[in-house]
């Protein structure tokens, strides 16, 4: 008997779950679709004459005709974005007006690029981040935690840009320590094969040592004006959520028994603080997708945010709805698996 | 913590240290590279891949890169005016190759110049002006031997100003054997040649990533000699601070399209040198005459010529990117006027509009939201206050602004007008003539309608005489300074500057005056 509803009991958590995780996929679905929705009717929206940037100003009735009829936009508004999304269903994403190219290629030469310095910054943002958020909780209102605060600070208000030639300036002009702007010296441009697009590791795949060092010169500096970013978010969402949880009966109790400050809060509180820390890092990423615009301007990073911005000044649509797209991906998946990670590792939200 | 510091400081210099020098063999070059989508000169018709032209392809004739007015026989040796004026027999150069080997024949002439005009693409207009259509082209173009071409034309037109259109980017000589292998879908090979090159010019695209970088190679056997250097390297350095201190670094040989605050921080530095190109490139105001009776009134177009601070903006403002210049033709260009007669003077312009009886005057200033466009709006927005006139700056996206000025959707514009090819035709034809065939020209954008002009601009294109095609269009300058919707304020200059070493770089006014080829360093 005791068997039997043991088992009655997991079956339905089975069917609970899978319920769950079809209802996260379906939702999914409906906000991609909504922000492809969204983003088509903007484009429309635009005042912007697709068909003159194409034919250009000489061009006569006829061939205005015959460009506005190759376009489809002479369909009916709902037909156009049915006749998008089948395109988009078949891993067509359109010709960009700028680069002559399939967006598709375009973006999946660019976006390597923009994962790479996300993904490193990330990581120095998380590692720096995490630890001077702990560092600051250790001692509420010491100078450890007014550091924190400032640097913090420092981070959200400091313009990127300006940062990012700072940077320059003074690690690649004066100390020499830093390589310039791009991904790599002109002399291994020549002869790089791109197999992955991430330059650190075509160049180590390449086995030239010099390739990868000279990668990392060009990488460190962008990945920590960026990173600082991240950090300073990371620092200051959680520095709060660890001082919020410090206030609790069981930190109280934990205390009273005598454990080490250092024990509660990297046994006792840490933990309880990792869904707040999952969503800032996965929000914190996202971010870096998406807004490394500025970073990848002055480095001159060939990255998916500076194709957007340049399709968005030439208001270049099949651009600017493909890396949409691609953005807003990356935004709702990373929430979604910020969900997921949450829910599998923290049983109170079960 | 005081030795780990030094050590950190010491590998990261000791690893990371910028490289510092370009490769001996190569002219390395930061600039902004995110206009270019095709290097096919049947279509590409910005800045970096008009740019590019020069070193990729050659056409039948060009100008002297010492003298811009003067063409000479480059791809063709001579050549020879038919009896009705109204064809060109060029003999063309003996031996010549393409960078492939395919020798230079009639039939590559042919191709080049019908394909531009059976692809239709936005730089056609420049030949479709000689009455050439996708139907009647063919017969327009004639090979009368192995060494012999004719070009006829239906338009009325001197065979002088064909010869201008014939030096332009897009009559450059493709090589047919090459184009024809990589079309596809009848394009005449035009999406193959939007990424490579197959011309005779010095150079050839090796690679080229769109955003990222373009690499060109020497064509050792250009018909006008070997290049200097090995390669060319344009790398895509979108901020112009980044690119100063690339060149500062001795990271790039040249930095493009620097702005004043960039000169002035090179200058002084005895390892670089900043030079200002005039560009054929001016930037002026124009009324949309029939957004309200105020803009059609020419005493408002009079008084606004005195409320434009020329000085002020080109000396001040923007220091050395501009200089002053008043008249449609650019300075450099065959005919153009170069005395400015207006300053700036506010009392001047209020004496203007009292006596035609316009009194609290104000209008929308549609803008570009990017420099220098927006700084000079600013500019203008404050001197015509002191003028009484008050002007709302309406700023928005480049692409947004030119969709609501040619939708004849605005009231007053700032823009710049750059030549399409380098004869005054180009100018006059935007700025001078609206005919009634629905031509899309700048004075068709002002709504300006001006038979006695139109007359005068088919004139001049039907002049062979020099010094009369000249006089015609002083004349015509003359007039459209004098009373016209247009303010020309200003002409640009390139601000760019160059490592000292660099040796043989020639730039002129156009923007395919690029000259990479005699470069040493």
């Amino acid at each position: 008997m005791v068997s039997l509803a043991a088992e009655a009991g997991s079956a339905r958590l089975f069917w609970l779950r899978a319920g769950r995780v079809m209802t996260g996929l379906a939702s999914l679905a409906v906000t991609l679709l909504g922000l492809l929705a969204f983003t088509f009717m903007l484009s429309h929206l635009s005042p912007v004459d697709p068909v003159l940037q194409i034919a250009g100003d000489h061009a006569s009735e006829s061939t205005y005709a015959q460009v506005r009829r190759e376009l489809g936009l002479d369909q009916p508004l709902l037909m156009q974005f049915w006749h998008y999304l089948t395109h988009l269903a078949h891993g067509d994403l359109g010709i960009s007006r700028l680069t002559n190219s399939s967006v598709a290629g375009d973006l999946m030469r660019t976006f390597p690029a923009t994962i790479e310095l996300a993904s490193c910054a990330m990581l120095f943002g998380a590692v720096f981040g995490i630890l001077l958020a702990l560092l600051a909780a250790w001692k509420p209102g010491s100078v450890v935690d007014n550091l924190a605060r400032l640097v913090s600070l420092l981070g959200y208000s400091v313009p990127v840009f300006w940062l990012g030639l700072l940077g320059l300036l003074l690690f690649y002009a004066v100390l020499h320590w830093s390589a310039g702007p791009g991904r790599l010296d002109d002399i291994w441009i020549y002869t790089l094969e791109p197999k992955t697009g991430l330059v650190l590791v075509d160049s180590w795949l390449s086995g030239d040592k010099e390739m990868f060092r000279n990668a990392i010169a060009h990488l460190w500096l962008p990945v920590v004006v960026l990173g600082l970013l991240a950090m300073a978010g990371i620092t200051r969402l959680l520095r709060a959520a660890l001082l919020e949880e410090n206030s609790k009966e069981y930190v109280t109790l934990a205390r009273a028994k005598g454990a080490s400050r250092g024990r509660i809060l990297l046994l006792h509180i840490f933990p309880n603080v990792r869904g707040t820390l999952i969503t800032v890092l996965a929000l914190s990423y996202a971010t870096l997708l998406e807004g490394s615009v500025l970073t990848e301007t002055v480095f001159a990073w060939p990255g998916v945010g500076r194709y957007m911005t340049t399709a968005l000044f030439a208001s270049d649509t099949p651009a600017i709805l493909g890396s949409t797209l691609l953005i807003g991906g990356c935004f709702i998946t990373l929430n979604a698996l910020a969900d997921a990670l949450t829910y599998l590792t923290d049983p109170r939200t079960r | 913590m005081k030795i780990i510091v030094p050590m950190i400081a010491a590998a990261l210099a000791g690893s990371f240290a910028a490289q510092a020098a370009t490769p001996p063999d190569t002219l390395v070059i930061a600039q902004s590279i995110d206009d270019a989508s095709s290097f096919d000169p049947a279509e590409g018709f910005e800045l970096t891949s008009v740019q590019a032209f020069t070193n990729l392809y050659q056409r039948l004739v060009q100008s002297n890169p010492q003298n811009p007015t003067e063409l000479q026989p480059t791809l063709a040796s001579s050549w020879q005016p038919g009896k009705d004026n109204r064809s060109l027999t060029f003999t063309l150069r003996d031996g010549a190759k393409f960078a492939s080997g395919n020798p230079v024949r009639p039939e590559d002439v042919i191709f080049s110049l019908s394909r531009v005009v059976k692809l239709n693409l936005d730089p056609s207009f420049i030949l479709t002006q000689l009455g050439w259509t996708k139907e009647n082209v063919d017969t327009q173009l004639k090979k009368i031997d192995d060494t012999h071409v004719q070009v006829s034309w239906t338009a009325d037109v001197s065979p002088t100003y064909v010869l201008s259109l014939l030096a332009a980017p897009v009559s450059s000589i493709v090589d047919e054997k090459i184009a024809t292998a990589n079309a596809k879908n009848g394009d005449f090979g035009n999406k193959w040649l939007a990424l490579h090159s197959a011309g005779s010019g010095p150079y050839q695209i090796r690679k080229f990533i769109p955003h990222e970088v373009v690499l060109f190679s020497a064509n050792a056997t250009s018909p006008g000699g070997a290049p200097k250097l090995k390669n060319v390297l344009i790398k895509n350095v979108p901020e112009p601070a980044a690119r100063r201190l690339l060149l500062e670094q001795g990271d790039a040989d040249i930095a493009r399209n620097l702005g004043a605050d960039q000169m002035a921080a090179l200058k002084g530095k005895a390892d670089v040198k900043p030079l200002a190109i005039p560009m054929a490139s001016l930037y002026y105001m124009q009324f949309n005459i029939d957004a309200n009776p105020v803009l059609k009134n020419p005493a408002l177009w009079e008084a606004s010529r005195y409320l434009f601070d020329y000085h002020g903006i080109a000396d001040d403002l923007l220091k050395g990117q501009f200089q002053v210049h008043q008249s449609f033709l650019p300075e450099g260009f065959l005919g153009a006027l170069n005395d400015n007669p207006y300053t700036f003077d506010p009392e001047k312009a209020k004496a203007i509009l009292d006596k035609a009886g316009l009194k609290n005057v104000s209008f929308k200033l549609s803008v570009s939201n990017q420099p220098p466009y927006l700084d000079i709006a600013q500019a203008l927005q404050a001197s015509f206050a002191k003028g009484g006139i008050k002007v709302e700056l309406i700023p928005g996206i480049s692409t947004e602004v030119a969709t609501s000025v040619k939708a004849h959707k605005y009231e007053a514009t700032l823009n710049a007008w750059g030549a399409d090819y380098f004869d005054p035709n180009t100018n006059a034809s935007a700025f001078a003539y609206n005919p009634e065939d629905g031509s899309k020209t700048l004075a068709w954008r002002s709504n300006w309608h001006i038979p006695e002009l139109n007359k005068q601009t088919l004139a001049a294109t039907a002049e062979s005489d020099k010094a009369k095609r000249v006089e015609l269009y002083k004349n015509m300058q003359r007039e459209v300074q004098k009373n016209s919707p247009y303010v020309v304020g200003l002409q640009a200059r390139n601000l760019i500057a160059l490592r000292a070493n660099l040796k043989g770089y020639i730039q002129g006014i156009n923007p395919d005056m690029v000259y990479y080829s005699q470069v040493t360093k």
